[in-house]
């Protein structure tokens, strides 16, 4: 039995399923995407190409130094750096092109439902304003503000795709929720963990800045003691850290004890919240402990859009069981 | 399938997915960084031939077998040439025990720049052997090597020419370029040479 707003679509079960499949693997390109972000960031592959769009000059990196236009400065000239960061930047196309595809779907199938019509217009101008906010990032030879913004976009870009594959499961699964029982307020619980995550990350990405100011700042400084020097954000990190993953403990336990008939998706996403929010916090403490590692320093970031990924879908699904009651 | 071996085939992907990006990641990681620290090969330079101060022919084959530090510069220059003239003669008295370093200044302003000029201008710099070169060529000669062999623009010449000291290898290969002005830049080029020096020719 499907509701009035599956009667609105035409695309049939089969073309509904089809649009859910594609947003799904449009959240795992962005997540993707995102991971290559940090990894560019780390290996210190921002520069890679110093012009955009194109890479010194040509839509493929070049592949020596006769290939370089006069213009351009021959000492800038790193081939391994220049395909990481052109790999980020194909990804990001890729991604932008099954977004895009996402969106005239959404125009063609679900223009009068606007759970998924908005989200979907807005990932798209979002990531278009992404690709030029990364020709921004390297114009201004990677200033702190703008590789944040870029960051933070991705993660909304992330969020709104989380929701469309969400919203066309609900579509799909009207009743998914309807015989399920959750505890009183669980919603607000989870919307104040994202709240809280949020928080989290910007102080983390705060104390990232701090972090690559220490060389000038310490140039004598071993990278092992750089988090020493970072002051008092780290303990408030590492406490709000640890503060998310009681409160996660504690909503996954009121989940699993005290709901009835819980559906598979909350299941897996409270399972998921609860294996993130752990593994942020030994990723977090072995950063500290072995000083700063780069690819555990990719996979903290990563992990953190991970988790306010799952903090999201659970809370689409309470609003989902508090409107199906 | 229940659902515990649903769960389980899940975990077994999800941390196959992981460990493929950690271990990808690491090998990217260390590539970067070893790209970062080894003198990369940034292309080879063409042949060509100009004329040496005493007169000889020097090319691209007497530059083969040596690691060659090359500028550009012109006699009657009174702006960075005098400093780029230190900084090189700094560096040419450093190597004096060994050949195998080589110096090579192309003169822009060929015009007055004669062999003549050039002689003198090298005595002035305290040159007393041929570790280090002074070459003369036409000036259209020079723009071409400048622009397609060491790809450096030449505009606005004799002015307007580049102060940045440029390391070429044993095989004619350009390997790095440093602000000729700058010591941490002069530096890391001579950081550079001597893992040059511990290639194989």
């Amino acid at each position: 039995m499907h509701n009035i707003e599956f009667r609105e679509f035409k695309g049939g079960l089969r073309g509904m399923k089809r649009f859910r499949h594609l947003a799904f693997f449009a959240t795992l390109a962005t997540y993707f995407v995102i991971f290559m972000g940090g990894l560019v960031r780390v290996s210190g592959a921002g520069l890679g190409c110093p012009d955009w769009p194109k890479c010194f000059g040509s839509w493929f990196p070049p592949t020596s130094l006769s290939q370089l236009p006069p213009e351009i400065d021959p000492s800038l000239f790193n081939l391994t750096l220049a395909w990481i960061e052109y790999i980020n930047r194909l990804g990001g196309m890729v991604l932008g092109i099954i977004i895009l595809i996402v969106m005239v779907m959404a125009i063609r199938h679900f223009r009068k439902i606007p759970r998924i019509i908005i989200p979907s217009l807005v990932a798209a101008l979002l990531v278009a304003f992404q690709g030029w906010q990364g020709g921004q990032v390297v114009a201004s030879e990677l200033r702190q503000l703008y590789v944040s913004i870029h960051m933070g976009v991705a993660f909304i870009i992330v969020s709104l795709m989380i929701y469309i594959t969400q919203q066309a499961y609900y579509l799909e699964y009207p009743d998914d929720e309807k015989n399920s029982v959750y505890p009183r307020g669980i919603a607000i619980y989870i919307g104040f963990l994202w709240i809280l995550t949020f928080v989290q990350i910007i102080l983390g990405t705060e104390i990232r800045s701090l972090l690559e100011y220490m060389p000038a700042r310490f140039p004598l400084l071993p990278q092992s003691s750089w988090l020493g020097k970072v002051g008092i954000i780290s303990y408030v990190h590492a406490t709000l850290g640890i503060a998310i993953t009681v409160g996660a403990w504690q909503i996954a336990s009121k989940i699993f004890k005290e709901s009835k008939a819980v559906s598979s998706l909350v299941k897996q996403g409270a399972a998921a919240m609860l294996f993130l929010a752990f593994l942020q916090v030994i990723i977090g403490a072995v950063l500290a402990i072995v000083g700063l590692p780069e690819v555990l320093r990719i996979f903290h970031l990563w992990v953190a859009s991970l988790l306010i990924g799952s903090l999201l879908l659970l809370y689409s699904a309470f609003i989902q069981y508090r409107r199906s009651q | 399938m229940n659902s515990q071996g649903k769960f389980m085939k899940r975990l077994i992907w999800v941390s196959a997915a992981f460990f493929i990006l950690a271990v990808a990641s690491l090998l990217v990681i260390n590539q970067a960084r070893r790209s970062r620290n080894e003198v990369p090969v940034l292309g080879q330079l063409p042949d060509f031939t100009f004329t040496e101060r005493s007169g000889r022919p020097f090319g691209l084959a007497d530059m083969k077998g040596r690691i060659n530090v090359v500028d550009f510069i012109f006699t009657r220059c009174k702006g960075p040439c005098p400093i780029m003239a230190t900084k090189m003669g700094e560096l040419y008295k450093l190597y004096d025990s060994s050949s195998r370093v080589q110096f090579i200044s192309i003169s822009v302003d060929p015009e007055h720049d004669s062999l003549t000029v050039l002689q003198a201008y090298a005595e002035r710099q305290g040159v007393t052997d041929n570790r280090w070169v002074f070459l003369h060529g036409a000036i259209d000669s020079v723009v071409n090597l400048s622009e397609n062999g060491f790809k450096i623009a030449a505009d606005d010449l004799p002015g307007g020419h580049t102060t940045r000291f440029i390391l070429v290898d044993q095989k004619g290969r350009i390997r790095g370029y440093y602000d000729g002005l700058d010591d941490a830049s002069l530096g890391i080029m001579k950081t550079h040479i001597r893992q040059l020096a511990g290639e194989t020719p």
